[in-house]
């Protein structure tokens, strides 16, 4: 009788502990265990995933309008010790991702340190730090003349840890990264458009369509999990602006030809973009209040 | 007795090491390489493992950007592409790029893209031998 009361105490202790568990611990567990738990189909999330464009391609084409680098627009580095859950963690990472690639293309290495520091702090209390070799990464932010090469590694280091995180079953970890990463592209492009406004911008920020539309697809594998799903909910919001936007395809046969040895080809296809100033405006303050909510 | 088992277990393991051992493909080395043999000016954007040993086609898909210039090149251990086709089909699976041009294979393609979408990188095997082989993309602006 007394063994059984004891084993009684026992057990009952167990799950008083394990009822314990914090919030942040259940939901790196979850992270760590949701796909594979609830049935989801790793390939296809994998492959949609694998189709999202890099953040880096907008940072690119915002150069490519001459618009000036802003490091306001930016999440301060400073927030970073506000992230005290796996899930912010995760999605802040994304965040500095695109942070980093911007103030690389816009030459801003030294203030691009700083970021791939906090970046390698986020990553490490996310066991997923190993990817990230701050003193290479340093070492070539010191030169502008080693562009190239740091724009190389970092893609090289983040699109490490996605297959990295695909491989373990811990996709919806790569779900956040990503997501953030593309949330603050899609922050900085509407902030530049809000301040010089051109069609390039206004196309790119209608073509994120295609991008949101796939995020949601992402997300519709997570609605168990609350933290995805209340961020699945703001971006249901975005779709809804987002029905105001046309894009109208029309296909036409591409011309090929090779020109030393490689195959130069004409595309003869083309998309328009139907937005208006009344539906940047609308996104751009969607995004801004689902970014804030994230990022604070 | 005991030599006949001998001959049947040695038998046994020829049939074995002709018959049941796959090809191995290490299509993570080859896409490795193709990744410093973008053309000078592309941002490195993906590396893509092409391992058909098991099957005829592999395939990815990529959202293109309209007004960005992308560049996908093959990597392979024979020359030339061995047969490994690269088509690239837009989201109406229309195809919109080759590297294979009557008859003629090259190892890159340099699509500049006029139409926003999601395009899929489908790579086929036109040789028994060549089905392993890995590529890289990357952009410009």
């Amino acid at each position: 009788m007394r063994i059984s009361i004891v084993t009684l105490i026992f057990i009952l202790l167990f799950s008083c502990s394990a009822e314990k568990k914090t919030e942040d611990k259940e939901f790196l567990e979850s992270l760590e265990n949701n796909a594979s738990a609830s049935g989801v189909d790793e390939q296809l999330i994998n492959s949609i995933l694998n189709q999202i464009p890099s953040p880096l391609e907008i940072s690119v084409i915002l150069k490519h309008t001459g618009s000036v680098f802003n490091s306001a627009m930016l999440n301060s580095t400073d927030n970073a010790s506000k992230y005290n859950t796996n899930f912010k963690k995760a999605i802040n990472l994304g965040i500095y991702g695109t942070d980093l690639g911007y103030t690389n293309i816009f030459g801003q290495s030294q203030q691009g340190i700083k970021y791939i520091t906090t970046i390698k702090s986020l990553a490490n209390d996310l066991n997923i730090g190993q990817f990230f070799d701050v003193e290479t990464i340093a070492r070539l932010a010191s030169n502008s003349k080693n562009l190239d090469s740091l724009l190389l590694i970092t893609t090289q280091n983040f699109n490490s840890i996605n297959h990295y995180l695909q491989s373990q079953g811990r996709d919806n970890l790569s779900v956040l990264l990503l997501t953030g990463g593309w949330l603050e592209a899609m922050q900085i492009t509407c902030q530049t458009a809000a301040k010089k406004p051109t069609k390039e911008l206004f196309d790119t920020i209608g073509e994120q369509k295609i991008i949101l539309e796939q995020i949601l697809l992402l997300f519709s594998f997570y609605e168990n999990d609350a933290n995805m799903a209340s961020i699945s909910e703001d971006l249901k919001l975005l779709k809804t602006a987002y029905e105001k936007v046309v894009i109208n395809y029309t296909y036409k046969e591409s011309t090929m030809e090779i020109v030393n040895g490689v195959a130069v080809i004409k595309d003869n296809s083309s998309t328009t973009i139907d937005i208006t100033p009344d539906n940047v405006k609308e996104i751009q303050d969607l995004v801004n209040t689902i970014r804030n909510k994230i990022i604070n | 007795m005991k030599i006949n088992l001998v001959l049947i277990v040695i038998l046994a393991f020829f049939y074995i090491s002709a018959v049941d051992v796959p090809q191995t493909c290490n299509s993570e080395s080859f896409a490795d390489e193709c990744v410093p043999k973008l053309t000078t000016g592309f941002n490195f954007l993906k590396s893509y493992k092409i391992d058909g040993t098991a099957k005829d086609k592999v395939e990815y898909s990529y959202v293109f950007t309209k007004g960005t210039q992308y560049f996908i090149n093959l990597c392979n251990s024979g020359a030339a592409t061995d047969g490994i086709v690269v088509n690239i089909f837009d989201k109406e699976r229309n195809k919109v790029a080759s590297n294979k041009i009557s008859g003629q294979y090259v190892s890159a393609i340099s699509f500049p893209c006029n139409a926003t979408g999601i395009y899929y990188i489908q790579y086929t095997f036109d040789e028994p031998s060549g089905h392993c082989g890995g590529s890289a993309m990357g952009f410009k602006r």
